[in-house]
């Protein structure tokens, strides 16, 4: 199987001996789920962000969707890993001045270059992927916190990314609205969709993920299958974590 | 109110002094004031000393003007016009322009001869037409990852900002002049309009930096992460915004812009307060002081509620709400 993410000796430190990322090596597959899991500051949300430019790093080498990024960060190379790889946020960050349908066909439009009318027919594809065909004409602040969400989702897939990166997709959703976003991302999986997401979400993880990457400050504890993660962490820290979430 | 004894004075003092001014007030209106000096002048007020046999090409222009106002204040259900609108709104000032200046089968009048509420309305639209987008540049200028635009534009907004707008006005009537290569002239009018805008344009600037300031960076990563480039990001997703939170600060500007043109009657332009200082100067009027300026002060008060009224239906236009409110 051939990777879309490959990471070599990633190091990216904010202060003199802090490290958000800490000499991290690793690899995810095509068609891949990975979920990112670690306590709060350890680390996980700077690194999916490095993975489409977001983020700086100091040393080390990054390769995404083929494209090769290093600590100089080429701003052109940069856009080429964007163009292919769709990002979810934790706040959705949607654009309020512009109606959901706007809010999607953007970046095809000015990205791609395609017409308002293949766009649109596209973006109304995908809201009914969604489920929320009726609210196309609305604004973000009209919509529920999963709506905004799914809405999200749907704009990430707008430019046909190889690789969708998922920022804490449900950690700002009431509870009762996380299980439409999980639904809306555990569709995606099946359809052979290359997911990158953080989360604490134990539930999904152990479902749809293929790999869990536990991480702690900056550093990459363990990367292995759920089965074994949730039932047989091999290391302390894990194990610590898991306890502390399942309480 | 009355609740004791302080209070009551207090109250029953203003009273009084509010209905003794009153009576003072209505005194002069009934037996003391001569409205001849108004009424007398009235095509001048408008149109200053423009010649007779063509006033009426500065009147077609107010009465567009008029027109427009109406028609965007009041709304009628003619959806045709609302698309068209803001181009007129755009188009009407450099038609304006060419109006009273002519050519094209127009009689040329130069712009000496240009003056009152006419020539008030034109510097005001001119330099607002031309500094919005000069301000916009500057405060892109200002966000500008490039150090030397970045501190040219912070050099720039500063400076203008530190200089009152009288010396500008002085800089562009006086100075400007002897700058210029022998036998290229520009009219007091321009000169009056080019200090205008780059001393709007640094307010201008700082007034919409205020609004992209209270864009949270959320956004900016949300654009990057679609790949749109800079360029398209301050295009579609931070100018709209920022726009909208400045609108009202920037109608601030208009109205100050506007009441800030009669400082130009100081250098020689007859705009509304520099004809009618050349009335109050005529032998005919003399001591009419109070009329002309309670006159006047009517005349910008009115142009002023109808620029607010105006900009108001803009900020109605583009706020969110309304689009919102529009869907339901």
């Amino acid at each position: 199987m051939s990777h879309i993410i490959r990471a070599n000796n990633l190091v990216k430190s904010f202060t003199k001996g802090l490290r958000a990322l800490d000499d991290i090596s690793m690899v995810v597959n095509k068609q891949e789920v990975l979920v990112v899991m670690g306590p709060s500051g350890s680390g996980k949300s700077t690194l999916i962000r490095t993975f489409n430019g977001l983020e700086t790093f100091d040393s080390g080498k990054l390769e995404v969707v083929g494209v090769p990024l290093y600590s100089n960060h080429d701003e052109r190379n940069i856009r080429a890993i964007r163009r292919k790889v769709g990002m979810v946020f934790q706040q959705f960050n949607l654009f309020p001045h512009l109606s959901i349908l706007e809010n999607i066909i953007l970046a095809p439009m000015k990205v791609q270059k395609l017409t308002r009318i293949e766009a649109e027919e596209h973006a109304m594809h995908l809201l009914s992927q969604m489920g929320i065909t009726k609210q196309a004409r609305k604004y973000p602040s009209q919509l529920s916190g999963g709506e905004q969400q799914r809405v999200a989702i749907a704009r990430a897939l707008a430019l046909k990314p190889e690789l969708l990166l998922f920022d804490e997709p449900t950690s700002a959703l009431d509870p009762e609205r996380v299980n439409e976003v999980l639904d809306a991302m555990r569709t995606l999986a099946q359809k052979g969709m290359t997911m990158v997401v953080v989360t604490h979400e134990v539930g999904f993880a152990r479902e749809v993920a293929d790999r869990v990457l536990f991480m702690d400050s900056g550093k990459l504890i363990e990367m292995t299958t759920p089965d074994i993660f949730f039932s047989n962490a091999k290391h302390e820290r894990s194990r610590k974590f898991l306890n502390q979430i399942e309480k | 109110m009355f609740s004791n004894l302080i209070n009551s004075l207090v109250v029953i003092s203003i009273v009084f002094i509010f209905l003794f001014s009153l009576l003072l007030v209505f005194k002069w209106l009934l037996f003391s004031s001569q409205w001849g000096v108004v009424t007398q002048n009235l095509p001048l007020y408008a149109f200053g000393v423009f010649p007779v046999d063509q006033r009426w090409r500065p009147c077609l222009w107010l009465l567009i003007l008029a027109f427009l106002s109406i028609v965007t204040i009041f709304k009628p259900r003619w959806s045709w016009f609302g698309k068209v609108l803001p181009i007129a709104w755009v188009g009407v000032i450099p038609l304006g322009v060419g109006l009273l200046s002519g050519g094209l089968g127009l009689l040329p009048v130069e712009s000496r001869h240009w003056g009152g509420f006419t020539l008030t309305i034109l510097l005001m639209s001119c330099s607002a037409l031309l500094a919005f987008p000069l301000g916009i540049m500057f405060a892109i200028g200002r966000q500008s990852k490039l150090p030397l635009i970045k501190y040219f534009s912070a050099l720039y907004i500063d400076a203008l900002r530190a200089v009152p707008l009288i010396s500008i006005l002085f800089f562009g009537q006086l100075l400007i002049p002897l700058f210029l290569p022998l036998g290229v002239e520009i009219n007091r009018v321009s000169r009056a309009v080019i200090s205008f805008t780059l001393f709007v344009a640094a307010y201008i600037a700082e007034d919409i930096r205020g609004g992209w300031q209270a864009i949270p960076n959320s956004q900016l990563e949300a654009s990057k992460a679609l790949g749109l480039s800079q360029a398209q990001t301050i295009r579609f997703i931070i100018l709209p915004q920022a726009l909208t939170i400045a609108l009202p600060a920037l109608t601030n500007q208009a109205i100050g812009l506007l009441q800030n043109t009669s400082l130009m009657s100081i250098l020689g332009l007859v705009e509304l307060l520099g004809i009618s200082r050349s009335i109050l100067a005529n032998p005919v009027f003399i001591g009419r002081y109070i009329e002309v300026y309670v006159w006047l002060a009517g005349i910008y008060w009115v142009i002023c509620t109808v620029m607010a009224l105006l900009l108001r239906q803009l900020e109605e236009k583009v706020s969110i709400q309304r689009r919102i409110r529009k869907n339901v």
